[in-house]
């Protein structure tokens, strides 16, 4: 497959502090990366970067031409806003449709689409707030897939999601897969990561470890991202150990 | 009915009623759309000060003794991003930066005004408006500028949508975020600036939040709720001006009260939102009857 993202050198500050730094790697069509790291190491940081909301100090971050595409965290949304499901989708078209035009039939069968894609038809009507945490995720999920963006950047996606909905979001990703979509996907959750995704990232301000799962996370990276202080608590340590040494599965530790 | 039919008409045979109805029912329903952004990013505070901040503009325009309108529209745009400047370059917190710039302005205003023989009559029309003193040029004025408003948020209508209710994606979109921003800050300033004979400093921020907060508990769509919005501004207008007519007290305080009355009714007995309703479901759930449905999903 082909490099669809390149990311190179780039160091982001936040008010005059650096908040990632030197910060290089490469994705290629159709992958699925996990981005773990401890809260404040920079997770929406890269995403913010790399979509442009937050200016560039060094560095840059190229895609092949592909558009991203920003699930929102759920908890930086009024969810009492008056919109439809339908109408957060259709937000996906606004630059499609262009400056002084309406949707027509055509962005409106799009939508129909990627509302069926990940099985939200029949809540087209629904205010928003009416939907689960699941369910509110999968709406943008289809709202990027209306943007028919090629690289889906998603903020915590399962944060407050029980592990049904969890299971169904990582079912439609399966499926964009077939589609060849790539996803970036930041958690906190470091068993799903090694087992549900293909690359690994693990972030603390600097890029600590990247590439297949099993290979990222060894006790040393692990040490590196989360502070010798928070692993050495004694039972979390061997947990995590346990995990990846053998064969995955069993309990998590999250971060 | 012929009596309640003259009763209506009766005041529409004084020129000074029909421009203060034609003027209320504009005003009204601009406000109650422009509103609508005020409610729902949280710019109460923003549109309160914006309307104080303006004082200034009319005090030179009465000192230079051009019509107000123009004074009003010089300081309101000039408010208007000199605030939003404030709060995106400074480490001040757009609240203080607000308050910093919006008292500042105010208290000049007063000090020009007080410089004036007619002083007390003048701050009283300009805090409390005078919708019957409203003339033929001010009307075409609140007309051309009010439909400059709408058209604008009719055209960039999906794009407000979009920067209000999810700034991360407008910036994912490559929307100019910053541009749009501004321009919504400059179309609150324009309405506030042409609805201030009709309903004055003091009470402007009454008719931009109130109509819209009353139309969002009993709407689930933007523009469901900025036309119903509007309706209720502009009936709570017709009704406030003709109540000041027959029981003689002040119009803009009229309406607003009327706007009021809307507002508690909505906040009371809206479905699924209003206190009523919560009160009864909480009650359903403690009690549920036998035979109820399974919720569906």
């Amino acid at each position: 497959m082909s490099v669809i993202l390149e990311v190179v050198d780039l160091t982001v500050s936040y008010n005059g502090t650096p908040a990632l730094e030197d910060i290089s790697f490469t994705v290629r069509a159709g992958e699925r990366v996990a981005i773990v790291g401890p809260n404040g190491a920079g997770k929406s940081t890269l995403f913010k970067a790399m979509i442009g909301l937050l200016p560039i100090q060094a560095g840059y971050a190229k895609t092949s031409g592909a558009e991203f595409g920003f699930v929102t965290q759920r908890s930086m949304v009024d969810w009492n806003f008056p919109v439809t499901v339908h109408d957060v989708v259709m937000m996906g078209r606004v630059t499609k449709m262009g400056w002084l035009r309406w949707q027509r039939p055509r962005d409106r069968e799009i939508v129909r689409r990627c509302l069926e894609q990940v099985g939200l038809l029949d809540y087209a009507d629904r205010q928003i707030g009416e939907l689960s945490g699941g369910q509110q995720q999968r709406v943008f999920i289809a709202r990027a897939l209306a943007q028919e963006a090629a690289i889906l950047l998603m903020d915590e996606p399962f944060s407050g999601v029980d592990a049904p909905s969890r299971e169904a979001i990582l079912e439609i990703l399966d499926r964009l897969r077939e589609q060849g979509i790539t996803v970036l996907v930041s958690t906190h959750d470091l068993t799903m990561a090694v087992e549900r995704f293909d690359r690994l990232a693990l972030l603390n301000h600097h890029l600590i470890a990247y590439g297949e799962p099993r290979q990222a996370v060894t006790p040393e990276t692990l040490a590196a991202a989360y502070g010798g202080q928070a692993l050495w608590r004694g039972e979390d340590y061997a947990l995590v150990l346990g995990d990846i040494n053998c064969c995955g599965g069993g309990r998590h530790h999250d971060g | 009915m012929a009596d309640l039919l003259d009763l209506l008409l009766q005041p529409l045979r004084y020129p000074f009623m029909v421009r203060g109805l034609l003027a209320s029912i504009m005003v009204g329903s601009l406000c109650a759309v422009i509103g609508t952004y005020i409610v729902l990013r949280g710019m109460a505070f923003f549109g309160d000060a914006l309307a104080h901040a303006i004082l200034p503009g009319i005090a030179i325009a009465y000192l230079l003794d051009v019509n107000f309108l123009w004074g009003a529209l010089g300081m309101g745009l000039l408010t208007a991003l000199g605030i939003g400047y404030l709060s995106r370059r400074s480490q001040i917190k757009e609240d203080t930066a607000i308050g910093v710039v919006f008292a500042a302005s105010f208290a000049l205003g007063v000090a020009l005004l007080s410089t004036v023989q007619s002083y007390s009559v003048d701050l009283t029309h300009i805090l409390f408006g005078n919708v019957l003193g409203v003339s033929q040029t001010d009307l075409w004025l609140t007309a051309g500028l009010g439909a400059i408003v709408l058209l604008t948020v009719l055209v960039l209508y999906k794009e407000f949508l979009v920067i209000s209710f999810d700034p991360i994606l407008a910036a994912t979109l490559r929307l100019p975020l910053n541009a749009l921003d501004y321009l919504l800050l400059l179309l609150i300033a324009l309405t506030i600036v042409v609805s201030l004979q009709t309903v004055g400093v003091a009470l402007m921020l009454a008719m931009l939040v109130t109509p819209a907060a009353t139309a969002y508990l009993l709407t689930r769509r933007l523009w469901h709720m900025m036309i119903l919005g509007a309706v209720i501004g502009t009936i709570s207008s017709v009704t406030g001006l003709y109540l000041s007519f027959y029981v003689n007290v002040a119009s803009g305080a009229a309406v607003v009260l009327v706007c009021t009355a809307f507002f508690i009714l909505a906040f009371l007995f809206a479905p699924q939102r209003g206190v009523v309703w919560t009160w009864r479901r909480n009650r359903q759930q403690a009690h549920p009857p036998h035979h109820r449905p399974e919720p569906v999903n």
